[in-house]
């Protein structure tokens, strides 16, 4: 009898490619909530109007954001999906150890969020062209520069890898207790109700400001990263000892 | 080389003591039977070696190492039963089709062939299959991956005889071409009992017998005859069992430790002696009262 020798690095690209392919509903998903959001932007985001005498001008905003807040969500909901007995228990089926099943699930995540991000920037076309066929009468669409795609990419792609690294943590949390499942929506939104003003709880603000209100590119990116590798940190260091099937 | 060895493993469920100090060793390349009544801690045991639960005390070594959290073993260590889950998005030909990026010594042909010979569809899904199509999936899954230690929970439940009898013929033809340590839990021994070489007798969380399987089925001996012969001749015998036949007559089980000139004696006064199956012997030791479930209904 001869036993099998295997790296973790082999085991977690191999649960990687698997991924790809048993999660394949989490693109599904994907593509019909980003179409949902690009059916609710037709709704525009603002209006302006004004005239005199003899002519009257409307103009309507339109904007992609809400793509981008809807597919933020999803990869929330999608890290939280996956860090469930039902998907965890799909990796024991075959060859693994719980980092090599989180590390994959990382990397899954990874991916997921650029695939998001990606589509999430490119619907902003596929608006222009629905505008195009079906709008009213004369579209003006911001050119941008090429610094201001790389950025908006960029920083589309490093807020849904965030919320799924926070999304991973809080489904990570709730695997090691159920409690966890009343509490976090309860910090969530006594903090949301707290941070709205009251005295003695201006962290809550500071925490917003700290993430989302970044003038630096390149902080911004650094920041980011430094908590989703934290979040992911701790998901490992939580569920390392944790008992499967 | 020893495959499996455990000393002193003790598992603790909130209050409950699924494993209790349990200590065995188990060899290469046997087809062992863990057999045990409903909650004797067979699946919490095929866990713990699987690496998935974590023992609360004691020692476990699996390949000489220990298996919770353990990559190598994960890598050579096969463990089915009845609550496996595969990815629901896949197909069932998808599922085979990735066994192998994972399990290096996987038989995709065997797997093909299997597959076929028991008519399952490619295009369909795992959720959508029966109890027993289900079960069936599992053990071609757990056959054709080959590991080191394969370890089959319950394999049968839901199967029909006739795919009962198949996977046993299955897993032994398997075994003769590719020999490797199998581990077998069942509640059904005389089915299972000209497969194995081994058995491993669990009651309460600890080894209760591990011996040859040969050797149980001459472990002890019926006895039958007039019930005042019978506690007459048994007084200071091991009996693990007793019924009562009629009004005066009496089976009982003991020990099988007679010597010749006992057994000549026996015969002389009337008792007669009938070998013990081994699935009888099993279902008479793990019991908690001697009289089984009569007992109960005795009113005296």
């Amino acid at each position: 009898m001869s036993l099998v020798k295997t790296s973790m690095l082999d085991i977690v690209i191999n649960l990687y490619k698997y991924k790809l392919k048993a999660y394949k509903q989490v693109f599904m998903s994907l593509i019909f909530i980003q179409l949902l959001a690009v059916l609710f932007s037709f709704n525009g985001v603002g209006m302006m109007g004004s005239s005199t005498e003899s002519i009257e001008i409307d103009v309507q905003f339109y904007s992609a954001d809400l793509v981008i807040t809807f597919t933020i969500l999803w990869a929330f909901i999608t890290a939280i999906l996956i860090t469930t007995s039902a998907y965890k228990n799909d990796d024991f089926a075959f060859v693994t150890n719980r980092l090599s099943s989180n590390l994959s699930n990382m990397v899954f995540l990874l991916t997921a969020s650029i695939v998001g991000g990606i589509t999430a920037m490119l619907s902003t076309s596929l608006m222009k062209i629905i505008m195009y066929l079906f709008g009213g009468h004369g579209h003006i669409a911001a050119n941008l520069s090429l610094s201001e795609v790389v950025l908006g990419y960029s920083s589309t792609i490093l807020y849904i890898l965030l919320f799924s690294g926070l999304g991973y943590f809080i489904g990570t949390l709730v695997q090691v207790s159920r409690i966890f499942v009343a509490v976090i929506p309860g910090i969530f939104i006594g903090a949301g109700i707290l941070g709205a003003g009251s005295r003695g709880f201006e962290w809550v603000k500071s925490i917003y400001q700290f993430i989302f209100t970044e003038p630096s590119i390149l902080l911004f990116v650094l920041k980011v990263l430094v908590i989703v590798g934290l979040l992911f940190t701790g998901s490992i260091a939580l569920s390392n000892r944790m008992e499967v099937r | 080389m020893r495959v499996i060895e455990c000393n002193g493993l003790t598992k603790v469920y909130g209050r409950a003591k699924a494993l209790n100090n349990l200590s065995f060793t188990i060899e290469e390349n046997k087809i062992t039977g863990l057999i045990g009544r409903n909650g004797a801690g067979k699946s919490t045991l095929l866990k713990i070696i699987a690496g998935f639960l974590r023992e609360t005390s004691g020692e476990i070594k699996v390949f000489s190492e220990k298996p919770f959290n353990n990559l190598m073993v994960s890598a050579n260590v096969i463990y089915i039963d009845d609550q496996m889950n595969f990815p629901t998005a896949l197909t069932l030909k998808e599922i085979l089709n990735v066994c192998p990026t994972f399990y290096e010594k996987w038989n995709h042909e065997l797997a093909g062939r299997l597959f076929d010979y028991f008519s399952f569809q490619s295009a369909h899904y795992y959720n959508d299959l029966s109890k027993g199509m289900k079960s069936t999936f599992n053990m071609i899954v757990g056959l054709c991956a080959r590991c080191a230690l394969t370890m089959f929970d319950e394999p049968t439940t839901g199967m029909d005889a006739a795919v009962r009898k198949d996977f046993y013929r299955a897993l032994l033809k398997d075994y003769i071409s590719y020999p490797r340590t199998i581990l077998l839990s069942s509640h059904h021994l005389n089915e299972v009992e000209d497969l194995l070489e081994d058995i491993l007798l669990l009651k309460g969380g600890r080894e209760y017998l591990h011996m040859p399987i040969g050797e149980l089925k001459e472990w002890a001996i019926g006895i039958q005859g007039l019930t005042g012969k019978i506690n007459e001749w048994a007084e200071n015998k091991e009996v693990i069992y007793t019924k009562n036949i009629g009004l005066d007559r009496t089976y009982a089980v003991v020990r099988n430790t007679l010597s010749d000139t006992e057994a000549q004696q026996a015969k002389t006064s009337g008792l007669s002696l009938t070998p013990v199956s081994s699935s009888d012997v099993c279902v008479y030791l793990t019991s908690k009262t001697k009289g089984g479930i009569d007992d109960v209904f005795s009113e005296d």
